[in-house]
């Protein structure tokens, strides 16, 4: 997991409250939603407000693409990183 | 005249959450200092969990108990003043001109704590939220007995009230401190059997120690009658044989 990971990662438990988890105990491919962690809708809509929080990011509601991108922390860092924000060193 | 029987109660304040504890406390009610504590609620599965505010945690620690898993029963949510604590997180997100938390506003609705029972017990029946004023007890009892006469074999009501942030003093000054009262009520021959009736208030309404969902469980240990004035509503309880 590199550093960008490991920083989604530490944003998904604070955000969404996961008092029972660490941040390295979500791996970098597995899935966030469904059966994986277990995240609903709710989740990404406030996963959504807290990465255009920190990152700048600007995620359409209606973007095709955004199912793909909030598969795992490892396609969120990509797209965090193809999005060229500043702070997603 | 509304006639019901408590079949049984459970009631959670800071520090008191069994029937010990409530039993010295009504027989010398006095103030408790609210620190925030709040029901641990290990039942409920971590991921579920996360979305249980405090005053959704204090509700779901004192009325689990009193719905079986294999039932179905119609559940009556009352508080006068609901879920302040996120309403004032979204107040203060508006004030920075932040945007709002989805999870906030979805769980800040009067009858979010209704809905989560529902989903948390698996309860696909009928489910009511109200807020009234300082009868708002009273009135959860009005609704209770209205499921009993349609056909309900037995009722959850549950009154519950989180002492609101310190912005709200002088706005908010009945709740001394945070609690619930969970009854599980019927109109069975054996439970704890009350009457309710309600009159018209001709004169002021003295101010009372405490809430009156409070009062009652003092009354469930006396069985004394209780007399609760408010604005033009007389509502008597009087313990029956």
């Amino acid at each position: 997991m590199n550093e960008l990971e490991r920083d989604i990662a530490r944003l998904i438990v604070d955000t969404l409250a996961l008092d029972h988890l660490r941040p390295e105990d979500i791996a970098a491919d597995q899935p966030l939603f469904g059966q994986g962690l277990g995240l609903d809708s709710v989740d990404a809509l406030e996963l959504a407000l807290a990465l255009q929080n920190r990152y700048g990011l600007r995620i359409a509601a209606d973007s095709r693409d955004a199912r793909a991108h909030f598969e795992t922390v490892r396609s969120l860092a990509l797209y965090v990183q193809a999005s060229g924000s500043p702070c997603a060193g | 005249m509304i006639a019901l029987s408590v079949d049984a109660w459970r009631a959670w304040a800071p520090g008191i959450d069994d029937a010990a504890g409530w039993a010295a406390w009504a027989a010398a009610p006095h103030a408790i200092v609210d620190h925030g504590e709040q029901p641990a609620c290990e039942f409920v599965p971590p991921m579920q969990r996360r979305r249980l505010s405090r005053l959704a945690r204090i509700v779901m620690h004192a009325a689990w108990p009193l719905c079986g898993d294999d039932e179905q029963l119609p559940f009556v949510f009352a508080s006068r003043h609901g879920e302040t604590t996120r309403t004032f997180a979204m107040l203060d997100e508006i004030g920075r001109e932040a945007p709002l938390s989805p999870t906030q506003f979805g769980l800040s609705v009067h009858n979010a704590i209704a809905g989560q029972w529902s989903i948390l017990r698996g309860q696909r029946g009928e489910s009511v939220a109200i807020a009234g004023e300082a009868d708002t007890f009273e009135h959860a009892i009005v609704e209770a007995a209205a499921l009993l006469d349609e056909g309900a074999p037995a009722v959850v009501a549950v009154v519950a009230e989180e002492v609101p942030a310190t912005a709200y003093d002088g706005w908010i000054d009945d709740v001394p401190f945070s609690y619930t009262l969970a009854l599980r009520l019927s109109h069975a021959a054996d439970g704890q059997g009350w009457h309710l009736s309600l009159d018209a208030n001709e004169g002021a309404a003295p101010v009372r120690d405490f809430p009156h969902a409070l009062r009652f469980v003092r009354a469930l240990h006396d069985r004394a009658t209780l007399d609760h004035p408010w604005k033009t509503r007389r509502w008597t309880w009087q313990p029956t044989a």
